[in-house]
């Protein structure tokens, strides 16, 4: 991509005589280039530092200048990723830079939040869990905080199907006393047959549940990406690429472009592993 | 390229640079203030680098790698880890820093050299819900290790380091002077493809 040729060919020029300096150990311009965390990728965003990743402050001429975004929110997209066809970079992009309304990412704005793929252990057994994670004020600062959980294992205790008549609690078992609730329970399989057609599992009841009775234990962090839907219009994820060149460190991953909020809603949903 | 030769600044002198312009009531943090915990933070960052290398060296003698592995421990908020992935394993394996550090010492290699490259990066200060601050620093660390029977091993490693700033009284010639004090927490190592 031209822009991020411009940018990184300005990274050698700056830095080319450190490279030839370092010798063996390879070029520093590839990890200035690098967005080496997400802080780095909402300043370079936000148009907040120069190449090098010294701080721009509001009284600095260049702070969120649209030249300098202009410059840094090619590098920001996974190069490698075909997936993302580039009118919808530059749609993405117009809008973004736009010069009435320049968008912002803003840490503390919400309607961004973190996909933590984890492993736990239950029954001696690794099992993946993944976490939703969302910044939330708390006294005087904010916090990280787990709002929603996924897990296969739970999701099997779930599933049901709703078309076929299935089993049932008769109409009148009221008038018994629902003595046939024994009957209902008899099988564990078939629990959830008996349960309300609209009811939506919580994952993370079950799961603070599990972990409480010290049947699920923590053991790793597998991979972290964030889902952005901060900004009008648009959906991005953003992953981090731990390879070789240039185009590396915290990147957008996906790009989607939403026509409104149900929209929206819709992808989010497709993001949490919610059918309803 | 070794970031150990910058200018050393004791850090007494910083803290009490920062003491200087630190306001009283305003809990927030000025630009000026920023870069001075910035300098702050990358002094203890620095202190660190230059003790893992004579921790890594296989010529520290036994008895100087400890006395500088507790110096190291004085860096860091009580229980910090160190959480280490590698290429092929994208899983985070957990050490106690003083683990962490034993495990550098009594790796099998003959020859051991630990660099690091002049880049860092200094994330935002973001206030926690306990009034402090937090922050990232990352930093760059290249390993090389040989074995006389001629194994060769190298990898660089990316190193992102908490820093949690506090802002903390003490009385000097019975004035109470308030100062921003740094110290480091987790570490998130990760092994990259440079």
């Amino acid at each position: 991509m031209k822009l991020s040729f411009v940018f990184i060919t300005t990274l050698f020029l700056s830095h080319g005589l450190q490279a030839q300096l370092v010798d063996d150990m390879d070029d520093e311009s590839r990890l200035y280039a690098e967005n080496k965390q997400v802080n780095q990728f909402f300043r370079r965003f936000n148009g907040e530092e120069d190449e090098k990743g010294e701080r721009y402050y509001p009284k600095d001429k260049q702070y969120r200048s649209e030249r300098l975004r202009r410059k840094y929110i090619g590098i920001l997209f996974d190069a490698s990723n075909s997936g993302i066809a580039q009118d919808l970079k530059v749609q993405f992009a117009k809008d973004v830079l736009n010069k009435d309304k320049p968008v912002i990412l803003n840490f503390h704005g919400g309607n961004w939040f973190s996909e933590v793929h984890t492993t736990f252990v239950m029954n001696g057994k690794d099992v993946p869990v993944t976490l939703f994670m969302e910044l939330e004020k708390h006294h005087q600062g904010t916090r990280w905080v787990i709002g929603k959980v996924y897990a296969d294992i739970f999701k099997a205790s779930f599933d049901r199907d709703t078309v076929k008549v299935g089993k049932f609690l008769h109409p009148l078992s009221h008038e018994l006393d629902f003595m046939n609730l024994r009957k209902a329970f008899s099988n564990a399989d078939s629990v959830g047959q008996f349960t309300l057609k609209k009811f939506v599992p919580d994952h993370l009841s079950v799961f603070l549940y599990e972990v409480k009775k010290g049947n699920l234990k923590f053991r790793t962090v597998n991979e972290v990406k964030f889902h952005f839907f901060q900004i009008d219009g648009w959906y991005f994820e953003v992953s981090q690429f731990n390879r070789s060149g240039y185009n590396t460190g915290w990147l957008i991953s996906n790009l989607v472009k939403v026509k409104n909020e149900s929209e929206k809603n819709l992808l989010r949903k497709y993001v949490y592993y919610e059918t309803k | 390229m070794n970031m150990l030769n910058y200018k050393s600044i004791s850090s007494l002198l910083i803290v009490l640079a920062i003491a200087s312009f630190a306001s009283a009531q305003n809990a927030d943090i000025s630009p000026a203030r920023k870069q001075a915990i910035d300098s702050l933070a990358l002094e203890k960052v620095r202190d660190l680098s230059k003790y893992i290398s004579i921790i890594g060296n296989k010529k520290t003698p036994f008895s100087e790698a400890t006395r500088v592995m507790d110096r190291a421990e004085e860096l860091f908020a009580p229980d910090s880890e160190m959480g280490v992935s590698s290429l092929n394993r994208k899983e985070i394996n957990y050490y106690k820093v003083r683990k962490y550090f034993e495990r550098l010492m009594a790796l099998n290699y003959d020859r051991v050299t630990i660099s690091w490259y002049d880049i860092h990066y200094i994330s935002d200060l973001e206030r926690q819900p306990d009034g402090r601050y937090v922050g990232v620093v990352t930093i760059y660390q290249r390993f090389e290790g040989e074995s006389d029977d001629g194994l060769k091993y190298k990898d660089t490693t990316k190193k992102d380091i908490t820093i949690y700033v506090e802002r903390k009284k003490t009385q000097i010639q019975g004035r109470t002077i308030e100062f921003w004090d740094v110290l480091l927490g987790d570490i998130r190592v990760s092994e990259t493809s440079a």
